[in-house]
């Protein structure tokens, strides 16, 4: 679907983009990751002809971005940062200069807005003027906006920012709800985010791209601290002489982490065991006069895998606190 | 052919909305009340002044008051898009920069069109009382729309280069203003430069058109000049550069 080939975008003489190469593949959903100022919004503006690259080239279903950007606009739905609105019409007048502008032919217009109208759960509000709207109702105007020409690309820039809680549900539930029939980008600064809705991931940072993979992988490829072991928390009672030989001992246990308070010890272990129990764990705690409070498993988080690839450790370190 | 009709489509439908967003704001009504009572105090004036059938000083005034409301009625077309993000959605929907360019001139244009229809009445006042040089009138009614035309792709080219509405206004203030007033400085100018400014200045050509003369030349300055603004607009729009 897309095909960007070594993308560079210059302002001035400020690289927002340097050399960027990547695919993506028909129905794939791929989240762009990275912080402020990383050059997502850059990038995702090349793809949607908004922006030319000052060099590379973009193919987006085969066609060149520079040479067709009418034709690739047509298939392109796009949802900026802001939600583009205007504040003095109401939600309907809106759609139907958008249905008009996205070269809906007229008889469909109607159907179409009502369809998106419906879809974005928008329709109780369908008359209301947009600049009294809150701001859950915007970012669901801009991605019906986005989704009314039923694009094959969907590009949503930031789509769940600035919203409450109960509103990102409600962006969240929609856009799974459109992704069985297209493909999708979106970008955020938010991890969890990704990791509930994309399928890929492309980590972004000053302008190129860190890592490209499959969340799964990412979370446990190079970056993650556990190589194929698993990660546990555990929380004990106990004299620490006499416990920290006792589970350093055990083979297939490595100590990464030991906070003591008191007699009371938080450890991490990175646990290679062959039998995944904690069986033989509990016992020799209990010989050494222990008493464990807490056993947790802990998967390596999206967020520390970020910041360990962005390089920057620190951050990681106090995060994980 | 469809293609055609797409475009004239995108174009009627970005001037419909420019029109109702004129219409949704104070500051047209503003415009509206105001140009319209003090045509009205001029007109009685120079009605009481001149004791003739004509519209030729009515015309004078117009223009000047046009030189002042245009950058403000034309301020907001780019630069408000610019500034609240409503560029990016129109950028990336598939209508040309050219229908874009276009329907917003039309939306503007049609509003200024609308003001002038309103000042008719002067002529149904005066026709209904004497006997005026109609064929003066229309000519001076078609120069006046004419010079508004140009006044506002001025104000259109300005308001595409800033997301700013006042700097957007303050430089159709400067580009009108040197326009209109630059046959003052023509004393300072000889040869070709003297009848080039005597050719860019509006005002000359204006006098043509309410003096009853339709020439080609004129015709042909405010149309150029038209177009040359809105090709700028199109060529300022598409340079993203300038953001």
């Amino acid at each position: 679907m897309i095909r960007a080939q070594n993308v560079t975008k210059y302002f001035g003489g400020f690289p927002a983009l340097k050399n960027i190469s990547f695919e993506v593949a028909k129905g794939e959903i791929i989240g762009f990751l990275g912080q402020n100022g990383a050059g997502k919004t850059t990038l995702m503006r090349v793809l949607t002809t908004y922006l030319p690259a000052s060099a590379g080239k973009v193919y987006i279903a085969g066609m060149d971005v520079s040479r067709r950007s009418l034709e690739i606009r047509r298939r392109v739905g796009y949802l900026p940062e802001n939600p583009p609105l205007y504040g003095n019409m109401t939600i309907r007048e809106y759609l139907k200069f958008a249905a008009r502008l996205k070269d809906i032919p007229h008889r469909q217009q109607r159907p179409h807005v009502e369809r998106v109208l419906k879809d974005c759960d928008l329709w109780e509000a369908r008359d209301k003027v947009i600049a009294t709207l809150s701001k859950g109702y915007k970012q669901r105007v801009g991605i019906a906006q986005a989704i009314l020409h039923e694009p094959e690309l969907l590009i949503l820039d930031e789509p769940t920012s600035g919203l409450d809680p109960a509103q990102i549900l409600q962006v969240r539930r929609l856009i799974k709800s459109l992704e069985y029939r297209r493909t999708v980008i979106l970008s955020t600064h938010i991890l969890s985010e990704i990791e509930q809705m994309a399928q890929r991931v492309l980590i972004i940072k000053s302008g190129e791209i860190l890592a490209d993979s499959s969340i799964e992988n990412l979370l446990k490829g190079p970056g993650g601290t556990s190589e194929d072991g698993r990660r546990v928390c555990l929380r004990v009672q106990g004299v620490r002489l006499d416990l920290e030989p006792a589970i350093g001992g055990i083979p297939g246990i490595k100590l990464a982490r030991w906070a003591s308070e008191n007699n009371t010890h938080g450890i991490d272990l990175e646990m290679t065991h062959p039998s995944g129990d904690f069986n033989e764990l509990a016992e020799k705690v209990a010989r050494a006069g222990g008493r464990i409070l807490e056993i947790k498993e802990s998967k390596v988080s999206l967020e520390e895998v970020f910041l360990q690839i962005s390089g920057n450790k620190d951050l990681s370190h106090s995060s994980r606190a | 052919m469809g293609m055609k009709r797409g475009i004239m489509r995108k174009i009627f439908a970005i001037a419909k909305k420019e029109l109702a967003s004129h219409f949704k704001s104070p500051v047209a009504y503003l415009i509206l009340v105001i140009t319209i009572s003090v045509f009205n105090v001029f007109f009685f004036m120079i009605l009481d002044e001149n004791r003739e059938a004509s519209l030729r000083d009515i015309f004078k005034v117009m223009e000047f008051m046009f030189v002042f409301f245009i950058p403000i009625l034309t301020m907001k077309t780019f630069a408000e898009e610019k500034f609240t993000g409503t560029m990016e959605f129109l950028m990336t929907t598939p209508t040309s920069s050219t229908a874009i360019v276009l329907g917003k001139y039309l939306g503007s244009l049609l509003f200024f069109t609308l003001i002038i229809l309103a000042t008719s009445v002067y002529y149904v006042m005066i026709e209904f009382f004497s006997s005026p040089d109609r064929a003066a009138i229309l000519t001076g009614y078609l120069g006046i729309w004419l010079e508004g035309a140009f006044f506002i792709a001025i104000g259109i080219l300005t308001s595409s280069w800033t997301r700013h509405q006042v700097v957007a206004a303050i430089s159709s203030y400067v580009i009108v203003f040197l326009v209109y007033f630059s046959v003052s400085f023509i004393k300072y100018f000889q040869g070709t430069a003297e009848s080039l400014i005597r050719y860019v200045c509006t005002m000359t050509h204006m006098e043509n058109f309410a003096a009853g003369l339709l020439t080609v030349t004129d015709l042909v300055y405010y149309l150029s000049g038209i177009l040359f603004c809105l090709v700028c607009t199109r060529i300022s729009i598409e340079n993203r550069l300038w953001h």
